[in-house]
This record gives structure tokens, sequence and C-alpha cells, in this order.
């Protein structure tokens, strides 16, 4: 299997003159789990928009599955989660909203019947289906927006900060169900703390809109220097245990951890 | 920013909002809730069509009879019929006011040079009352069915997809509109303390009205986003909710035609 998106040389500037992103190159192999991390305001979701043919950029372009540079050829395919869940969430009842993606790209709806049921139920939306999504919780429209954009089952998911809001356990079920994702993830991120779970690659964007790093996921995240350079952390047991151990042998994880302790 | 100008800002978005959203009435079983989303469109727009035919104001309040009649059988709070109706037949009344005094008939009133006449009102009434009734059957439909089941059903029966592409898009922005305005009202307000005069609340809704403005475009844009990256660039296709149709569905598709025949009747003398 090839690339699932190439982007070349994507520079974007916003009418205001502001340089979202700068010259971004990237190849993304079909299965990968990325996280593309970076500080507020590094552009991010710019990228995000860009890979997702949701804005043309000012310069450069994004081919997909190699076949073509149109997304909307192949918008069945691209699962793109806005930052906001707002922006995401516009029909008058949040099983309309889930629904519209795969009503919109013609999926069955015996089928989408289905995977709206155990979405419903793996996110606690079962409830919620009825209502209208501005009488929900923050955290209640995350796990919608989520379930909207998995409705409709894409081999490559974009998601923008998917986590924002959702309280600690509907978030493992999200990252449970990025992580059984069995097509492409790109998650983009400023929080380092879940990245190790859900990705194997990481790419680092600076505070300039370029990418700075591009590499497997203990190396970034055990790279202090270079995190703080642009703004980010590393994950909290990174912290704890840098001086402690070997950066080799830094836990990226809470259960990596707790294993490592175990072994002393 | 407290007082008179922004409770009612804040009160209006607040109604807008919730008027575009009739989820616990599209929930119930009642009649219109029952019907093929078909059914209800053709019926109610049969009916609205023989409102709009007719020529006398007997024949208008029947339909209003008719319109109460289905409400009730739908489980339509009577208020909440009249609440979603009225803006539409009182503006449409301003606009023909002036008829009152320039249509010629029997002096009721005179005052000032100007003379009210019996048929200047009947016809401000009529008028009034049929745009009215009109009203009232369109905002049942919507109350009593969800918007994805009626463009569904618009899809159906062959209606043109750039009409139901718009009638789609205008529903859904116009709520959005509404949102965006009760968001930055209440930002405004958490950020106000004490009461002013009712000059500085227009003087701040005048100063916020431009923000509005530009909130509103930059959050269509990004909710345009938001249908595109789920195939929003394609036209309208929610699914289909309907269901096989059964005596009671044939009887108000019925009641309907036979309103426009009805309706047709009355007004050429056929």
């Amino acid at each position: 299997m090839g690339p699932v998106i190439e982007a070349h040389e994507l520079t974007h500037e916003y009418p205001d003159g502001t340089r979202a992103i700068s010259d971004v190159s990237l190849t993304v192999e079909a299965g990968e789990q990325i996280a593309v991390i970076g500080a507020n305001g590094s552009g991010k979701s710019t990228l995000q928009l860009a890979l997702g043919g949701l804005i043309e950029p000012t310069a450069g372009s994004v081919e997909y599955f190699g076949e073509t540079t149109d997304a909307e050829a192949v918008r069945d395919r691209l699962g793109v989660l806005l930052q906001d869940p707002d922006d995401y969430l516009f029909n008058t009842t949040v099983r309309e909203d889930i629904e519209y993606g795969p009503a919109q790209l013609g999926h069955s709806q015996e089928v989408a019947a289905r995977r709206i049921d155990e979405l419903a139920s793996t996110l606690g939306l079962a409830a919620l289906l009825d209502r209208p999504p501005f009488r929900l919780s923050g955290g209640e429209k995350q796990r919608a927006a989520v379930a909207s954009v998995l409705s409709f089952a894409p081999e490559v998911l974009l998601v923008d900060e998917p986590l924002g809001a959702v309280d600690a356990h509907y978030r493992e079920n999200i990252l449970d169900l990025l992580k059984n994702h069995t097509g492409t993830t790109l998650v983009f991120t400023p929080t380092l703390e879940y990245v190790p779970e859900i990705a194997d690659r990481v790419v680092c964007i600076g505070r300039e809109g370029s990418v700075v790093a591009d590499r497997p996921v203990r190396e970034i995240l055990t790279d202090q220097s270079l995190l703080e350079r642009h703004g980010l952390r590393p994950p909290p047991t990174v912290q704890l245990f840098d001086g402690l151990v070997d950066r080799q042998q830094l836990p990226l994880t809470i259960s990596e951890a707790r294993q490592h302790l175990t072994e002393e | 920013m407290t007082g008179a100008v922004a409770g009612s800002a804040e009160t209006i978005s607040g109604l807008l909002r919730q008027f575009f959203t009739a989820e616990q009435i599209a929930a119930e079983d009642g009649l219109l809730q029952q019907r093929d989303p078909r059914i209800s469109l053709l019926s109610i727009a049969g009916l609205a069509l023989a409102v709009m035919l007719s020529r006398t104001l007997a024949v208008v309040c029947l339909f209003g009879c008719v319109t109460v009649l289905l409400a009730w059988l739908s489980k339509v709070p009577l208020g909440r019929l009249l609440g979603r109706s009225a803006v539409v037949p009182l503006i449409s009344g301003l606009i023909v006011l002036p008829q009152i005094v320039l249509l010629p008939g029997e002096t009721v009133l005179g005052a000032y040079g100007l003379t009210v006449t019996d048929a200047g009102l009947g016809y401000l009434l009529f008028f009034v009352l049929r745009v009215g009734v009109g009203v009232a059957l369109l905002s049942l439909l919507v109350l009593t069915t969800p918007f994805s089941a009626i463009v569904a059903a618009m899809g159906s029966l062959r209606i043109p997809v750039a009409l139901v592409w718009v009638i789609a898009i205008t529903y859904r922005y116009l709520f959005l509109f509404f949102d965006e305005l009760q968001r930055l009202v209440l930002a405004r307000n958490s950020r106000s303390t004490g009461s002013t005069s009712f000059r500085a609340g227009w003087d701040d809704l005048r100063r916020i009205a431009g923000t509005f403005l530009l909130r509103t475009l930059d959050r269509g844009e990004r909710v345009g986003r938001g249908m595109r990256a789920r195939g929003g660039a394609r036209p309208p296709s929610p699914y289909s909710r309907s269901t096989p149709l059964d005596v009671s569905d044939y009887a108000l598709l019925s009641v309907a035609c036979l309103a426009i025949v009805g309706s047709g009747v009355v007004r050429w003398g056929l």
C-alpha cells in the first residue's frame, strides 16, 4: 500500500497576511498512526484543514491515495474532525448530526444505523440522540462530534484535539476508538500526555508553521530541549523520570512508569 | 450589558434559537408525527395552497379551525403554535395597514382627515388571517416533523435539488445565526455589572452589532467546512424516514385534496 496523503511544500497565508504554515511536506503511509504536535498558534489546525482539503493552500498541493489532488473526490475516505465541536454540529438533533455524514456520502441507512448505535453506546450518547446539540455540555458535544466523524468509517482520520472537554471515562473510550481505528490516523494536538497511546510517529510543528521534527514517538517525546524550544512539554512521566533513568528507558505512559517501578 | 435592550436581545435570540428546534413535539405520538413525512409535507402544502386560494373570510376561518384541530390532534400546544406563527402575519398586517384608509367603503372611524372604511378593515383582517393560517400550517409541519425528514421527503417527491438545497442551508444557518447572537450577548453580560440606561443599552448593542456580523460570517465559514468535511458539497440526501402508508395517511391527503378543490370552487364558482 502506498501513501494515503502526500503533501508537497504546503504554505498557507490568511487574508491578513498571517502565514500559518510554511513549506510543509509530509508523506503519510496507509495504516500509520501519527500525532502532529505544536504549540498554540503553530498552524496545526490550518495544516489539518489543508490536508483535509477544506482550505485551498496558498502554495503547494496535497495528493490523496496516489490518485487525485481533489479532496472532494475522496471525501468518503477522509474523516476530518474540526477543533470546535460547535462547527461540526449544525443539525437540529444529535442523531441527525451523526447520520449526516453517512447519508451525504451514500452509505446504506441500515449499516449507518448499526454503526450509530455502536458509537452512541460507546460514547454515552444513546440518551442524547434526540436532543438538539446546543443543549449539550462541552464534553457531550465533543463526544457527539467524534461519533459524527467515525460514523462513516473513513479510511483516514484527521482529528484536531479530539479530547477537549471530555471527562476521564469517555476520554479512555475515545482513545480506544482512535487506537482501534483500522485505517490511518493523524491527531493534531498540543497535549502530549496521550500521544504515546495513539501514535507511533510524531510530527512536530514549530512556531513558524514548518515541520521541525518528524521521528518515532519515543525519540520526540524524550527530546526535552526540542519540545521546550517549540513551546511544548514532555508527558508528565518523562518529566518525572528525567535524569533518573536512561533517556531510552524513560517511561512515556503511566503504565510504562508503573512497570518500571515494579521492576526496580 | 444589562437593562431592557440587552434583556430583549437575549430573550429574542434565545426564543429564535428555540424556534428552530422542536425536538420534543416532533417526538410525540400525535396525528402528524405518525404520518409518513411525504404525506405530512404534501397535505400541509395542499392545505396552505387552499388557504392562499381562498377569497372569503369564512373560508379562511374554516381553515383556521382545521389548523387548530390538526394542532390538537398532534399534541402541539396552541400557545407554542401561535408564538411561532404570529410574527409573519403581524408584519404583513403592518405592510397592508394603509389599505384601511385607501379602500373605499362605509366610514367606520374618522380622524385627522383620514377615514377608516369597513372594506379596508375587512381586507386587513382577511389578509392577516390568511397569512396567519398559512404560516401556522407550515409551523405545524416543522414542529411535528424532524427537519431532516422534511428534506428527505422533498427529495423523494422529486422537488428540484437546488430548491431543497437552499431550504436546507437557510434553515441551518438561521439557527446558527441566532445561536451566535445569543452567545455574544451572554459573553457581554458575563462581563458587565450594574444596570444601564435604555440609551446606554442601545449604544452597547450598536457597538456589538459589527462584531456580531463578523462572528456570524466567520462561524458560517467554519460550519461550511464542517459540512464539506462530511460530504456537504454534495446535494442534501438525508435518510428517508418513510413508513408504509396507512388509512390515516390517505385520509389526510384526501382532506388536503378536498380542501384545494373546495377552495377553488368557492373562489371561481366552478
